[in-house]
Order: structure tokens, then C-alpha cells, then sequence
């Protein structure tokens, strides 16, 4: 590779066009593929191949497997089922009826999925503890209310926690899918004679299938590679699914039973995707012909309007505002079951040294949580930025080269890690990057392998947003530039940055956004010594800190709002300049 | 089918229909009554309410006042709402975007409306066959819409509604997202199944060419009101209003403001007619059809000179436009006729106006 060694511009565009796409391919190489490889092969030395027989075909292999996977299945089914139907009644709701107040309860219906998974199974924890494990007893409990073992913990709590972070993505794809059900495909239905149901059952449920199927492949996905609402909820009480036995796994150091139940995981979620994908792709991948579009019909509720608004406004509320509230009442009420007396700031900004909390300081007083503070908020700018680079230049050359084998071969690449939950995918960096290569050290506990790792996890994303930055200024560009004769480096500066900007701007806060709030990823590659946020509240949890770690998670919250409102607002701009 | 005897009820009556959005009056007292078998054609510009009328005849679509009678049976009224429902008063809709299933083959998308009104399978099967054939599209059968061109799928979406055997065909612009050329074999292909279905069939349509070659009647609406239905023959010869004067037509017709002067009308200082023909209005308008009015001057016929701004060949002669001030003015010049655009040009009125119209657009009978 001649990168860069002779300057004059014209030689430097021939090789850098040869050039690019071959580091691009051997990058994508390096962050998707080898650490898949090397987790492989990683379980196919002697003790690998001992993991293998420990987990499937041994005595340990009732707890190490079958009961994990029994209860994966078990919550990824049931959270599919449940987000299919909330999310599909709500989007029903919001896009095909006369509700009233459809905007609050299409806002309401998305926000949950904004807010990290574990902020709901503690707020949950925080409602519902019993005092089967002493400590300090939920708010329930406290009031004199017996919570039953299996409201407080284990695959109940689990699912629904899971149900009421995911059903919004499931009502997000459902809904765009209903809006594109134009009510001339309904009138039609109702010229023939048909009636109300039929007309649900023949043609509007066929139609959005492609969107049920993907609403219910992802929500399974999401639930079965989750990690922290079945380790805060069950891991209590023995309950294990793959994600939190793997964890235990290499967490206890058993690496490489850790690693073949990173293989297993990725096998269940990886296989569903696949079928799934395959089920709505081909000549049945419709997308709704023509047609004016835009105006939907809406079926009138009757009598039913203010009732299920109510019902849906509850759902809404419950899911997104109620957790929140709870952890705000919680990092507030020194005794975490009395959540509404004796507030006090101790949490947030106590100097420590006192009865509560055996001592230690608050919030923001305490150097360890600053330091992660600080930590969290790099890695999620450093990987945004490295994310949004990667994936703009993968999408560039991907466009660039449509058709070419070397297009199809990255952006199969780059969509990879879709198909692999984040904790394995956190476990195949390990087995690759946890010992030295070579001269190289070991990158275990780094900051640098956690951005390797976040940047290969984001790729799909990014080169998604890369995509359609591009997709809105590409022409311009080539127009401009052929017609003004402006060099590659002005039309660069006038053109391409300003236009770019912010859909980059925005598809970078989206990523940040992810990092903040993520747990799964980094909860297996970073060490306790530099925590980032995520971690340090689960640790709190775990130890029974509720206040704290519900502190930390609004802090968490308040960062990731502030960050996806400047996206919001930016893609909002964007848009406005693109409509005068 | 509905028979022909002499005494049958109409196969249309619609009665001083009106439907309200809100404060907005979409169609207003509307009355309209063809008898089977008719080619009825709503024309008007944009917005002037003829889809609506169109979905309460659908039946997708509740009158605020006045009712709708088919066949003499009363399906949708004021009072009584949709009375029978889209699916029971044995009319079918063609789509202008043809909403076409997108999850059913062609052949699927013409069953299903046969499934629903359980039709036997192999009766289902022969139908299918049969639309599929008389539209010329059997090859498709087994195709999904997005596999099929744009008058393909205009065509399976007119299979679809035909299927049925509906006694009513409803058309909501079938035709405006065709190319120029499909239109008019499109044109021709609907006639062909108006006639052998022998339903009664109301068309919608913005393009007034459409409705002159189709219609058997024509009612032109105007912000929600029919200013004149009848025959096209009827309405090209005898306009109520400026606004079917000028709306109908090709070329369009021209109207001139003109002033009684003692005995004469003039516009501006030119006498164009006696007076006597304005009745007792002051101030009237004119009509006069192109070929009315030639280009270069000619002894004993009042003229206008104008601006020259456009001409366009038509079979053997010239249609010139001009402009006398803002006022553009059609006229036919024999042969092929130019001129440089602001080039002034003599408009010779040869005959006298076609009809007179209030300054306020009404028709003043002679
Ligand atoms: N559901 C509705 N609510 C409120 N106003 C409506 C509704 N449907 C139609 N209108 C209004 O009624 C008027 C007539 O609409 P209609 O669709 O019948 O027009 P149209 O003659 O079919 O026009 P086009 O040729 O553009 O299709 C329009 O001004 C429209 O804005
Ligand atoms: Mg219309």
C-alpha cells in the first residue's frame, strides 16, 4: 500500500481509488472477522474443545445450557409476543383509528426504547423488591404490600421490563409500516364488500407482515442478547439466560466455556435473523405500489375513544415516564423504601463520612464516578467519531463500487454485527485482543479495545447513516463540481462539509447516544479499575446501592436526552433547509 | 344488468346532495339523475368536489343532506347516512392510484372481491380467466403488482373491479398517471368495456377532452356546484355559463367583455354587435368560438388589431392566439400562418357572437 507517497493529486486519486476500498476491506477484516474467527478457533484447542463437551454433553451442562437456553427462548418469545402486541395496538391505534391525542400517544409510545433497558429493571427492583434476599425492601413492600418471589424476580419481571423497553421499537416499525397502508387499499377492500376484520385479516395485516416479521425478529433479538434486565432481575435468583451465564463464565474465568456460549448465542439470535429475513425478502418484498399515499383511513372508535385513549395514555405513561420518576424518587429517599420522605441530596452531592450510604460520598463528590463520568463520555465521543468515519467511507466506497464483488463483500461485512449480540461479540475481542499478539500487549481493560470493539459493533449503523448523508448530497456534488469547475478540495469545503454536516452531526449523536447507555459491551472489556457509567451503576445494584446506581442511570438518561434532542434538532433543521 | 323498460327508474338520481367537511361545503345541492346504461362524466377543475361526489356514490362517503338513489332503491341520504354499505349497492370503483394489493398476485388481487362476495371456486376460476382475457392480460396472472407496468396495473385494477359485475362503474381519473399515447388507448379500451359490461359508468376527470369523446353526459362542477349538465353536444353548443363556455372546448372559446354604446355593443371603441342581443343589460360578454374570428382584416366586419403571441397547426389551418391588452383572444387563420411574437395582427370578426353571457357569467337566452 503507496499511501501517500507521492503528492501530486492525480496519481495520488488513481492509486487511492485502488487503495481505499482495499484498507477499508482489510479493517472491516480486522474488527468483524477475526475476532469471530478467533473465538471459533478459540474453542477448538484441547480446552476448547473440553468447554464444548462441558457445556453440551455433560453433567454441567443442564445449568451451563439447557436451562440458560430454555429461559432465553422463553424471554425472547415472550418479549417478541408482548411487543407484537402492544406495539402493534398502539401503532394501530396512533396510525388507523380516530383516537384522540395521537401525537402524545405516538411520542409516548416511542420514547421507551430511548431509555437503556436497565433503567427499567431498576426501577422496577426499586417497586417491586421483596426481602427474600434481605436488604432493603422494594416500595410495595415497604407500604405493607407482600410482593410474591416471582413478581420480584426472575422471567416475570425480566419479560416485562424487556416488553416495556422494546415495544416501542415494535410500535416504531409497525406504525411506519401502517402509514404506508394507503386508504385506497382499504376502500377497495370495503368496495368489495368486505368487512371490518376482513379487511384487518385480508389485506392490512398481509401488507405491513414485512414489518411484523422485522418488529418481531428484532424485538427476539433484542431480548435474548440483553443482558442487564436478566442480570439485575435474575441472576438474584439463579435465573440464567446465555448472555448472563456467559458473562459468569468469563467473568469467573472459565473463559472458554465463556466463549463457546458466546458461539451458542450468536448461533440462536444469528439463525432467527437470518429466517426471518429470508421469509420477507424475495418477490414478496413488496413495498405498497404507487398511489397517492399519505392519507390513511381511519376507522372510527366510537364510544371506544376516550377509553382506550386512557388505556394507551397508561401504557405510555408507565413505560417511559413512571421509570423515571421512580429512579428520581429513589436517588432522593434515603431509605429505598420509603421513596417519597426524608429527601435529601445526599446522593447526588453528600461529602460522605456519614451514616447513610455506609460513608461514602455522593455523586459527584466521589473521584471514582467522575472518573467515570469522564470516561463514559470520551469513549462515547471517541467512538462516534471513529464510527461515523469508518462508516461514511465504507458507504462511500460501497456506492462508489455498487455492483463490484468488493461492494457486495463489505457491506456483507459491515452488516455482520447485526447478527451478533453485543456481549459475544464483547467475548470475541477478548479471545482475540485479550492476549498479547506478537509484539502487541494485551488490549484487556483498555480504552483502546473498547473502541475497536464499539466502532465494529456500530458499523451497521454507520455505514446506514453514511448512506444517506450521501444519498442527499451526492448529485449535488458531482453537478456542482463538473459545472463550476471549483477544485476537489473547494467543492469539498463549500459543498460536501456543509451539506454533510449534519446528518453526520446526527447519525454521530445517535451512536453516542448508544455507547452512554450501553452495558452488554462494555460490561465484559472493561475492568473496575476505569469503569464508564453503565458499569459502575450495575456494580452499585448488584451490591445493593439502589440510590446510587438510580442516580448514575439518570445521569446516564439526562446525558443521552440532551444528545438525541441536538439530533433532533439538527435532523429537524436539515429538513426544513430541505423543504424551502 | 338492469333491464330497459321503458318506465324503469333511473339507474342514477342523485337529489340535492351536499356534503360539508367541517364549515367547507365540498358539493352543494347537487341534482343528477342518468338512466342505465349511460357514460355520465364529472368534469371541473381541481378541487371542485368531484372525488366526493364520486365516494358517496361509492358509498365511502356520508352525505351531509339530499340522497342518492340506484335503481330507483335509496343507498345514502342525509338523514340516513350510508344506508347501503360500499360493498351492497353492487358498484365498483376503479382507484386513480389503483390500489392494487400489493400481497396478491394479479390473479389473487381479482379473486379476493369474488372470495368476499363467496363466489364457488370454480366459478371464481373461470371469471378470473374471462376479465383476464378481455383486458388482454392473461400473461400476468401470476405476477405481484410491483412486477407490472403502470397501464398494466391500470388494467388489472380495472379486471379487478369488473370482475363482480357490478351494474355501477365508478372511475376516479383512471387515466391521469398514464403516458399521453396509453391515455387514449386506454381511452378507447374503457368504451369497449362500457359497452360490452353494459353497466352504468361515472367517470371523474379534470381533462375535458376526455369527457367531450366519452361522456354520454357531462355535468360540469364548479366549487362544489354543477354548473351545467346535459349532453356534450348540448354543452358545447349551448353553455349556461362563462365558466363551461371556457372550460369546454378546444380551442378554447373566446369571451369579450363588451359595453352597450347607443345601439351597438363595443369593446373598447369597436362596435362589435347590436345591442338588442344584450337584452337589457349594459354591460355583457360576448362569445365567440375561434373559427369565428380570422386573422387579417376584411371590408364591412368589425376587427380588433392585437399582439401577436403564439400559433400551433391544427388539420390543415392555424390556431393564432393574440392579445388584445390582458386579454388573449383564439382566432383561425387558414393555411400556415407566423409571426414574430408582439408583431401586431388584424382579428376579423366574420360571424356574430355564439352566445351572450351576463357581465356575471350567466347566459342571456335570445
Ligand atoms: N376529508 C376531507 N376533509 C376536509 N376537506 C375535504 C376532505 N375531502 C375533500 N375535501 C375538500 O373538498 C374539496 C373537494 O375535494 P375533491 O377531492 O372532491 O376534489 P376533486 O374535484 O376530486 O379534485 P382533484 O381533481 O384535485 O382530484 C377540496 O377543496 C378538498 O380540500
Ligand atoms: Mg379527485
Amino acid at each position: 500500500m503507496t499511501l501517500s507517497t507521492s503528492f501530486p493529486s492525480s496519481g495520488r486519486f488513481v492509486r487511492s481509488r485502488h487503495a481505499m476500498p482495499a484498507i477499508l476491506l482489510a479493517v472491516v477484516a480486522l474488527l468483524v472477522v477475526a475476532p469471530l474467527l478467533r473465538i471459533l478457533w478459540a474453542t477448538l484447542t484441547p480446552e476448547g474443545l473440553d468447554a464444548w463437551v462441558a457445556v453440551l454433553a455433560s453433567p454441567l451442562s443442564q445449568n451451563l445450557w439447557w436451562r440458560p437456553l430454555v429461559d432465553t427462548l422463553l424471554l425472547g418469545l415472550g418479549v417478541c409476543l408482548g411487543c407484537l402486541l402492544l406495539g402493534g395496538f398502539l401503532a394501530w391505534l396512533v396510525v388507523l383509528t380516530d383516537l384522540p391525542g395521537r401525537n402524545l400517544i405516538g411520542t409516548l409510545s416511542s420514547l421507551p426504547f430511548m431509555i437503556p433497558s436497565f433503567a427499567g429493571a431498576l426501577a422496577w427492583g426499586t417497586l417491586f423488591r421483596n426481602d427474600r434476599l434481605g436488604g432493603a425492601p422494594g416500595y410495595f413492600q415497604a407500604q405493607g404490600i407482600a410482593i410474591p418471589d416471582w413478581l420480584a424476580w426472575g422471567l416475570v419481571p425480566t419479560l416485562i421490563v424487556l416488553v416495556a423497553h422494546y415495544f416501542s421499537l415494535a410500535y416504531t416499525i409497525i406504525a411506519a409500516a401502517l402509514s404506508s397502508v394507503g386508504a385506497d387499499l382499504v376502500e377497495a377492500g370495503q368496495m368489495a364488500g368486505a368487512r371490518r376484520s376482513r379487511i384487518l385479516f385480508g389485506i392490512v395485516l398481509p401488507v405491513v407482515t414485512p414489518a411484523l416479521v422485522a418488529g418481531a425478529s428484532l424485538t427476539f433479538a433484542g431480548a435474548v442478547s440483553n443482558f442487564a434486565a436478566p442480570a439485575l432481575l435474575g441472576l438474584p435468583v439463579r435465573m440464567h439466560t446465555l448472555s448472563t451465564r456467559l458473562f459468569g463464565m468469563i467473568d469467573t474465568g472459565q473463559t472458554e466455556r465463556g466463549f463457546v456460549l458466546a458461539l451458542l448465542l450468536i448461533g440462536v439470535s444469528a439463525t432467527l435473523l437470518f429466517f426471518s429475513d429470508r421469509l420477507v425478502s424475495g418477490r414478496k418484498a413488496f413495498t405498497t405500489v404507487t398511489g397517492k399515499g399519505g392519507r390513511t383511513k381511519r376507522f372510527p372508535l366510537g364510544i371506544w375513544r376516550w377509553p382506550l385513549f386512557a388505556l394507551a395514555a397508561a401504557i405510555g405513561v408507565m413505560t417511559s415516564i413512571v421509570p423515571v420518576l421512580v429512579l428520581a424518587a429513589s436517588s432522593l429517599a434515603p431509605q429505598s423504601g420509603a421513596l417519597f420522605s426524608n429527601w435529601t441530596l445526599y446522593f447526588w452531592i453528600g461529602e460522605g463520612g456519614g451514616e447513610i450510604a455506609q460513608g461514602q460520598a455522593g455523586l459527584f463528590r466521589n473521584p471514582v464516578l467522575i472518573d467515570a463520568l469522564w470516561t463514559t463520555l470520551r469513549l462515547g465521543v471517541v467512538v462516534a467519531m471513529t464510527t461515523m468515519v469508518l462508516g461514511l467511507a465504507l458507504a462511500y466506497t460501497i456506492v462508489r463500487n455498487k455492483g463490484t464483488l468488493l461492494a457486495n463483500a463489505l457491506s456483507q461485512l459491515a452488516f455482520l454485527p447485526l447478527l451478533v449480540p453485543s456481549i459475544a461479540f464483547a467475548a470475541a475481542y477478548i479471545a482475540l485482543f485479550g492476549a498479547p499478539i506478537g509484539p502487541l500487549p494485551s488490549l484487556y481493560g483498555t480504552f483502546a479495545l473498547l473502541v475497536l470493539a464499539a466502532t465494529a459493533h456500530n458499523l451497521p449503523y454507520a455505514v446506514q447513516a453514511g448512506r444517506s448523508v450521501l444519498g442527499q448530497i451526492s448529485t449535488d456534488i458531482e453537478e456542482s463540481a463538473r459545472l463550476t469547475g471549483a477544485g476537489f478540495l473547494r467543492c469539498m469545503a463549500v459543498i460536501i462539509v456543509p451539506l454533510a454536516i449534519r446528518g453526520l452531526l446526527a447519525g454521530a449523536i445517535l451512536v453516542f447516544v448508544k455507547m452512554v447507555r450501553d452495558l452488554s459491551l462494555v460490561v465484559l472489556l472493561f475492568t473496575a479499575t476505569s469503569p464508564v457509567l453503565s458499569m459502575v451503576a450495575y456494580r452499585y445494584a448488584s451490591e445493593g446501592f439502589m440510590q446510587f446506581a438510580n442516580a448514575i442511570t439518570l445521569l446516564i438518561l439526562a446525558i443521552c436526552l440532551v444528545a438525541s434532542f441536538l439530533a433532533h434538532v439538527l435532523q429537524h433543521r436539515v429538513q426544513k433547509w430541505k423543504q424551502s | 344488468m338492469t333491464t330497459h323498460a321503458a318506465a324503469a327508474p333511473d339507474a342514477i338520481q342523485i337529489r340535492q346532495l351536499v356534503k360539508r367537511f367541517g364549515d367547507f361545503t365540498a358539493v352543494r345541492n347537487v341534482d343528477i339523475s342518468v338512466p342505465a346504461g349511460s357514460f355520465l362524466v364529472l368534469v371541473g377543475p381541481s378541487g371542485c368536489g368531484k372525488s366526493t361526489l364520486l365516494r358517496m356514490l361509492a358509498g365511502l362517503e356520508a352525505p351531509t343532506s339530499g340522497s342518492i338513489a340506484f335503481g330507483g332503491r335509496t343507498i345514502s341520504s342525509g338523514e340516513g347516512g350510508v344506508i347501503a354499505d360500499a360493498g351492497a349497492r353492487d358498484a365498483g370503483l376503479v382507484f386513480q392510484s389503483y390500489a392494487l394489493w400489493p400481497h396478491m398476485t394479479v390473479a389473487g388481487n381479482i379473486a379476493w372481491p369474488l372470495k368476499v362476495a363467496r363466489w364457488p371456486k370454480e366459478k371464481r376460476e373461470q371469471r378470473i380467466d374471462e376479465v383476464l382475457a378481455f383486458l388482454g392480460i392473461g400473461a400476468l396472472r401470476e405476477r405481484y403488482p410491483a412486477e407490472i407496468s403502470g397501464g398494466q396495473q391500470q388494467r388489472v385494477a380495472i379486471a379487478r373491479t369488473i370482475a363482480p359485475k357490478p351494474s355501477i362503474l365508478l372511475f376516479d381519473e383512471p387515466l391521469s398517471n398514464l403516458d399521453a399515447k396509453l391515455r387514449i388507448e386506454m381511452r378507447s379500451e374503457l368504451m369497449r368495456i362500457h359497452r360490452a359490461t353494459g353497466a352504468t359508468s361515472v367517470y371523474v376527470t379534470h381533462d375535458q377532452v376526455e369527457a367531450m369523446t366519452m361522456a354520454t353526459h357531462v355535468a360540469v362542477l364548479n366549487n362544489g356546484r354543477v354548473e351545467q349538465f346535459g349532453s356534450p353536444i348540448d354543452l358545447l353548443r349551448h353553455p349556461r355559463t362563462t365558466f363551461v363556455a371556457s372550460f369546454l372546448g378546444t380551442p378554447p372559446a373566446n369571451l369579450l367583455p363588451v359595453k352597450r354604446n347607443a345601439d351597438m355593443l363595443t369593446f373598447g371603441d369597436v362596435p362589435l354587435a347590436p345591442a338588442g342581443i344584450a337584452g337589457a343589460q349594459t354591460e355583457v360578454q360576448l362569445l365567440y368560438r375561434a373559427q369565428d374570428i380570422a386573422v387579417g382584416a376584411l371590408n364591412g366586419k368589425p376587427k380588433l388589431v392585437a399582439k401577436f403571441a403564439e400559433a400551433a397547426p391544427i388539420a390543415g389551418q392555424t390556431m393564432v392566439t393574440a392579445m388584445v391588452g390582458d386579454l388573449r383572444i383564439t382566432a383561425m387563420a387558414d393555411g400556415y400562418f407566423t409571426a414574430s411574437p408582439g408583431e401586431t395582427v388584424d382579428l376579423t370578426f366574420i360571424r356574430t357572437p355564439d352566445a351572450v353571457f351576463t357581465a356575471a357569467g350567466e347566459r342571456i337566452d335570445q
